[in-house]
């Protein structure tokens, strides 16, 4: 491995009202990584790729990117970055191929080569039948394409996308995934934001969890689940009454006191949670237990979950993410 | 470093152009005030040329009169609310799209203003061929029809900035045509309608500074009498304080929006 193509160090920024939106942040992209950003709305994502990106000054920290000083070499960065905005950011009067060949000639592609790459990158995104038509007639898909298509036009050393699937509808953001994970393969490296869970297990090779500006936990989404060390089961109990229930739930406690696999339990509104390792093994012996209390606990449903993203990120910050909209800054004048 | 200039403001600027010719409803909307003024004000104000102010001004009739102003006025129109279509691509993050490229900040800049002076002289061009074809006359010709669309064209650059601070500064798209409202007392202050002989004189001292009367003042004699390069000159003048003021202001206000 080379030196890597992404490195912040300490990075800060706060805003003129004094909202600390990145909060000492620091962390390394290696040439060919795909590196995602998880976390919710407000937690500081979109302010450190735009500092990344060279449309934002940061507070204090540095950033490198492709071994260029952002706020020192911004025109070295800006060659070497390909930028897909949460939003599509297009040009809606004017064509899916104009589209891409401005931002080509912004970036001094050669006019042989444009026409190669921009037939190339329509190909590439399917949207070669619709090259001639407006960017503003095209559907939510064709827009996010378009625009991954103009980020690409200069092949980029890093591409960096904030929530490149926000909003789409599932087919499209399948589709989305992917073209990103083939560009992946190419060799390009890669940073993404997102707050879909799913995206980040599925996409990432290694996943950053920030929150209030601060990256709160980083590895593999993989290593990042094993991490929890416990599935979830939920077992559904048919009570009699709500101090009915809560009897079974304390029986169930009690029945189960002393089983080594089990490591939490607590009640739910219509049975227990048990976080338990190595579920698939443990489930026969902790029936068993159950069952030895006779009818006292009546167990009527049992699911196992592994455990997700969304447990890891429930652990490492003590709340749930939401799938809601990317907030949109309000400019207002006057 | 210039060239490079060169090389993005054409390219942003023909970007630009294209964004304003292919939305039909960018000139109608431009088109269609001055030539509601030229054709009723020239049916209902008929008999006000036999007046004795009108002699001086050498127009045969009150339409050839007020063909002048109607045109001046049409490139006032095209860049009321010029500051628009930045404002929206700057809240839409298009802008930064730009700025992510390695370009010169300002060749965006130059990529809205420098097509200005087509979008202008065009729509200038517009009424004046339709004031032809209603009856005025274009005593110096084509090369006479090119000149007013060259200070036609001039003017509008140079008046954009009345829709370009304001855009910058308040990042209000309404602001962005509010100076529009300039117009009225602009366009009655001024020699479209009446000639100077004919105004009271605090009106004569107010219409002497108007900057829109410097360019009817040189458009009228070409089309109605010869080439009256006072006049022109003066014109040229006008029009560049003008632009030399509003386009500091918008430069300003421009570094300001994306500092």
């Amino acid at each position: 491995m080379g030196s890597p193509v992404i490195e912040v160090e300490n990075l800060v920024k706060v805003y003129a009202g004094g909202t600390r939106a990145v909060d000492g942040i620091s962390f390394r992209v290696e040439p060919g990584e795909l590196v995602g950003f998880l976390g919710p709305n407000g937690a500081g994502k979109t302010t450190t790729i735009r500092i990344l990106a060279t449309l934002l000054v940061a507070t204090s920290g540095t950033a490198r990117v492709a071994g260029f000083d952002v706020a020192k070499h911004a025109a070295d960065v800006r060659r070497r970055l390909g930028l897909a905005m949460q939003t599509p950011t297009l040009d809606s009067f004017a064509t899916g191929r104009e589209n891409i060949e401005l931002i080509g000639r912004m970036h001094r592609v050669p006019r042989a080569e444009l026409k190669r790459r921009t037939d190339e990158l329509l190909e590439l995104m399917g949207l070669t039948a619709v090259a001639r038509k407006l960017a503003g007639t095209y559907s939510g898909g064709m827009r996010r394409r378009l625009d991954l298509a103009c980020a690409l036009v200069h092949r980029p050393q890093v591409l960096i996308l904030d929530e490149p699937t926000e909003g789409l509808d599932p087919q499209s953001r399948m589709a989305l995934w992917e073209e990103l994970e083939r560009i992946s393969h190419d060799g390009t490296t890669m940073l993404l934001t997102t707050h879909y869970m799913e995206e980040a297990d599925r996409l990432c090779n290694r996943v950053a969890i920030i929150d209030s500006g601060r990256i709160v936990v980083d590895g593999t989404p993989a290593g990042l689940k094993a991490g929890i060390g416990a599935d979830t089961v939920t077992l559904q109990l048919e009570a009699r009454g709500p101090e009915d229930l809560a009897r079974q739930q304390e029986d169930v406690r009690t029945s189960l006191s002393g089983f080594e696999s089990l490591e939490s339990v607590a009640p739910e509104p219509f049975g227990v949670r048990l976080a338990v390792r190595d579920a698939g093994r443990a489930i026969p012996e902790l029936m068993r237990r159950l069952d030895r209390n006779g009818q006292a606990v009546r167990v009527i449903g049992l699911t196992v979950g592994q455990p997700s993203l969304d447990d890891v990120f429930v652990k490492y910050t003590g709340r749930r993410i939401r799938a809601e909209a990317a907030d949109q800054p309000l400019i207002l004048g006057w | 470093m210039i060239r490079d200039f060169l090389y993005e403001a054409w390219y942003l600027g023909l970007r630009t152009l294209r964004r304003f010719f292919r939305v039909p409803a960018n000139w109608i909307g431009i088109i269609l005030f001055p030539l509601i003024q030229l054709f009723v004000f020239s049916q209902l104000f008929k008999d006000i040329i036999q007046l004795p102010g009108f002699q001086a001004s050498g127009s045969g009739s009150y339409l050839a009169y007020l063909a002048p102003g109607q045109i001046a006025f049409t490139a006032f129109f095209a860049v009321a609310w010029s500051g628009s279509a930045i404002l929206v691509e700057y809240r839409n993050g298009y802008m930064d799209k730009l700025r992510a490229t390695p370009i010169h900040r300002v060749s965006i800049l130059a990529g809205e203003l420098a097509p200005l002076f087509i979008e202008s002289a065009i729509m200038a061009g517009g009424i004046l061929v339709l004031s032809v074809l209603l009856g005025a006359t274009i005593k110096t010709g084509l090369s006479g029809a090119a000149l007013i669309l060259v200070l036609s064209g001039l003017f509008g650059m140079a008046w954009a900035g009345t829709s370009f601070v304001p855009a910058f500064l308040t990042k209000s798209e309404q602001a962005t045509g509010t100076l529009s409202l300039l117009f009225f007392p602009i366009a009655f202050m001024s020699t479209a309608f009446v000639p100077p002989a004919l105004m009271p004189g605090w009106l004569q001292v107010v219409n002497s500074w108007n900057p829109i009367t410097f360019l009817i003042e040189a458009i009228r004699p070409l089309m109605v009498s010869g080439y009256d390069w006072a006049a022109i000159g003066k014109a040229l003048v006008a029009i560049a304080v003008l632009g030399l003021v509003l386009q500091s202001a918008t430069l300003w206000s421009f570094r300001r929006l994306t500092a």
